[in-house]
């Protein structure tokens, strides 16, 4: 992977989680005025849940980069 | 009948917003792929200023508020110039501590001669 690459990765990572944590935090409030009585732990659990699937994201992003597509695995190891 | 279709009322309502806010959300790829995040923010960026520009006109603001400076800042490029410094800094910072304080000695001796 080139640095230009890794660069514009972690770009997308930093942007992602913002918009993630955002867009959690957004619904947590949402639920938690809606159903939950304004209490807090809505708002948390969104923005934490929403941190998360940046952080999953983010990972599988930066691991693509290193996956081997199967069919090319299977013919490089000679099982085609 | 009135008060009994009015919980029920409500708790349709609610289930809408709730719903619909979840469901605006997952169609504006907010809750997609890092590619999706970044082309909602960037949609976002672009959005933004003609939409205010738009709602200033609307209530007649725009005499009224300055014009915002268009300021020419990058993050991204103040956090690399700080990093490059802090580490240029600390690379001499041996070199120069010993040059100052072989100065501060020479002057310490001019002065006691």
């Amino acid at each position: 992977m080139s640095e230009k690459e890794l660069g514009q990765k972690w770009d997308r990572c930093l942007a992602d989680g913002v918009i993630k944590l955002g867009t959690g935090l957004g619904l947590g409030i949402v639920f938690s005025v809606v159903f939950f009585k304004r209490r807090t732990w809505p708002i948390t659990l969104g923005s934490g849940m929403g941190l998360g699937m940046a952080y999953a994201n983010c990972q599988t992003d930066l691991r693509l980069h290193y996956l081997v597509p199967k069919k090319q695995w299977l013919i490089h190891s000679n099982h085609i | 009948m009135a008060a009994k279709i009015f919980p029920v009322i409500k708790l349709a309502t609610k289930v809408t917003l709730a719903g619909g806010a979840l469901y605006v959300a997952h169609d504006s790829g907010l809750l997609g792929t890092s590619k999706q995040g970044f082309e909602a923010l960037e949609r976002a960026r672009a959005a933004i200023p003609p939409a205010m520009e738009e709602w200033m006109k609307y209530f007649g603001l725009e005499a009224q508020l300055p014009a915002v400076p268009k300021v020419e800042f990058s993050p991204v490029q103040a956090w690399n110039s700080g990093v490059r410094t802090s580490i240029s800094a600390l690379s001499e910072a041996p070199r120069k501590a010993s040059e100052y304080s072989t100065r501060g000695l020479q002057y310490v001796k001019d002065l006691a001669k």
